[in-house]
């Protein structure tokens, strides 16, 4: 079993020992598997643009989970409490806008933005975030109010609270497991994004995994520097969907399969 | 009383909702509409007179249907999406089976199955492409070592999907495996129990308990797969750029190409409706199987 494991992690722990390598062992075979680790490549990411791309990632992944999750939270919490007319269609186009291809938004928004001048900027892509993120919201939310129990919000009723105040100060504190989950699944899903940001960004906004590809595109075969700058995209994702790997499926399938 | 009390709460559920549906609206109806718009136009952003004609609405689909390109990337399209499903259900099948043995030594293992699937797109395809580069690939040393050289895989007419086909499937065992796990954990003791006290063998148990119990939570993963393959694009963007020629051209690669290489906007969103009228008719499906049977987990 370690060793499965080993063989289906290799590509990853080589790409993670090609960012500490020294430029000269790079392709050097038979590899040289003792080398002295080197932070050359992190320090020519650091004094380059790539901070700049990260911090854009950073702001763009945040803000947009910010929002999805004001405007989707209290849309979850009445879909699932209350029966609405239209359900079937609203529910329709919820898995529908998760299951669409990127490429559908990306066409209309990219034409939009040369209007709007907001080609290049990060609220444009705040806002084409929001296509899939405020879907993941209302899905994810609604199945963790399912399980908190109604009788709750009647017993604030009958102390005399308001539906909205019953929201804000009994259910919405139960589902605080279920509020970080999805925070983190949709921030995740927006710092892995390539596509959008690859066609709406051009220097300015860029994001990290843009700015990767960069280097593979425009400055030579650097594989030391593409390599710590993988690294950097990649480690925080790692850390924070092992957090939440108990909801990674359910996010994933967000739109067909209940979480 | 009771009436305008309950009136009160209605009015308050719907406020909560309509916030997310006017943004909905905005975000994705609009666009929607527009991109249907577009496809009707010949709009090409070198000319920009062309924006607006609307003089031959079906134009770009009549040309779509004698588009011999077009067609050549539904066909690449559809040899992806069957090596990728179909591995990675095997692949999966095998996978779950093996994770779902109890030890505390194999759950330790769950974790790190998972990564390849957490990892972003981009790193992924990146990985790959060193693996892919025989200047710096241990592979192609090692094998190279070993008296066995092997082409450039990922510039080989026969061998570029092949390559994508491998990297997808890695990237994405790990979900059809946790689908598998979910599945068994939730599997009854007790028919497991019967198949043995009859005294059938592990692999009998296997064939005729195990599979067809798993036979639906298969099919919801395979149909996941299915319909994210269609948006497969980091990977090829990375590895092969569609080629060499237009060997690993998906038709979601061939309308990103017509607009953002050949600025044919229009008629790449015509592509694009195909392409969406396809996802939808699998979701369709998708929602169908699993209302079925009801919800999973």
């Amino acid at each position: 079993m370690a060793l499965l494991a080993a063989v289906v992690l290799f590509p990853f722990l080589w790409l993670l020992q090609m960012s500490v390598k020294p430029t000269a062992d790079i392709n050097v075979f038979p590899p040289r598997l003792l080398f002295t680790p080197t932070g050359a490549h992190y320090r020519a990411l650091w004094e380059g643009a790539f901070p700049v791309s990260l911090w854009n990632s950073t702001v763009v992944s945040a803000t947009t989970t910010l929002l999805a999750l004001c405007v989707g939270v209290p849309a979850a919490f009445a879909l699932s409490r209350a029966r609405f007319r239209h359900e079937g269609a609203i529910a329709f186009w919820i898995l529908a806008t998760r299951m669409a291809p990127p490429i559908a938004f990306t066409l209309p928004y990219f034409l939009i933005y040369r209007h709007l001048d907001l080609l290049d900027t990060r609220l444009g892509l705040v806002v084409i975030y929001l296509t899939f993120n405020l879907s993941l919201v209302i899905w994810m939310m609604r199945s963790f109010f399912d399980a908190t129990p109604r009788s709750l919000d009647e017993a604030a009723w009958i102390d005399g609270a308001s539906v909205w105040q019953g929201f804000v100060r009994v259910t919405l504190p139960l589902a605080t497991p279920g509020i970080t989950a999805t925070a983190i699944l949709c921030f995740l899903f927006s710092w892995n994004d390539f596509f959008f940001a690859l066609i709406l960004t051009r220097t300015r906004a860029i994001t990290a995994p843009v700015a990767v590809v960069n280097f593979l595109n425009y400055e030579g075969w650097e594989w030391g520097k593409i390599a710590a700058g993988s690294t950097l995209v990649l480690l925080p994702v790692l850390v924070f969907s092992l957090l939440v790997r108990k909801y990674l499926v359910g996010g994933l399938t967000a739109g067909a399969v209940r979480a | 009383m009771k009436r305008a009390l309950a009136g009160r709460r209605d009015r308050t559920y719907t406020l909560c909702l309509l916030p997310s549906l006017v943004v909905l609206a905005v975000v994705t109806l609009a666009p929607t509409v527009y991109l249907v718009a577009t496809s009707l136009t010949p709009l090409d952003l070198t000319r920009p007179a062309t924006a607006l004609d609307f003089s031959q609405p079906s134009g770009n689909y009549a040309l779509l249907l004698h588009d011999d390109r077009f067609w050549n990337s539904v066909w690449v399209q559809a040899k992806l999406s069957a090596g990728t499903v179909a591995f990675q259900l095997v692949g999966g099948l095998a996978l779950g089976l093996l994770l779902a043995v109890r030890s505390g030594f194999v759950e330790a293992c769950r974790t790190l199955f998972l990564i390849p699937m957490v990892l972003p797109p981009i790193v992924v395809a990146i990985m790959w492409k060193v693996l892919y580069t025989p200047d710096i690939s241990p592979v192609h040393s090692a094998l190279a070592a070993l008296g066995l050289p092997i082409p450039a895989l990922i510039t080989h007419p026969d061998w570029a999907l092949p390559a994508i086909v491998i990297a997808d499937v890695w990237e994405w065992l790990p979900f059809t495996a946790l689908m598998v796990l979910a599945a068994l954990k939730m599997m009854p003791e007790e028919a497991l129990e019967a198949a043995r006290i009859d005294g059938a063998a592990g692999w009998q148990v296997l064939r005729h308990v195990v599979l067809p119990y798993l036979r639906p939570a298969l099919l919801v993963a395979g149909l996941f797969r299915l319909i994210d393959s269609v948006k497969a694009f980091p990977l090829i963007y990375i590895l092969t750029d569609g080629g060499p020629g237009t060997v690993t051209e998906v038709t979601n690669y061939y309308a990103f190409r017509q607009a953002f290489n050949f600025s044919y906007l229009g008629f790449s969103s015509a592509i694009t409706l195909a392409l969406v009228a396809a996802v939808f008719l699998l979701s369709w499906w998708l929602v169908r199987v699993v209302g079925a049977r009801g919800d999973v987990e």
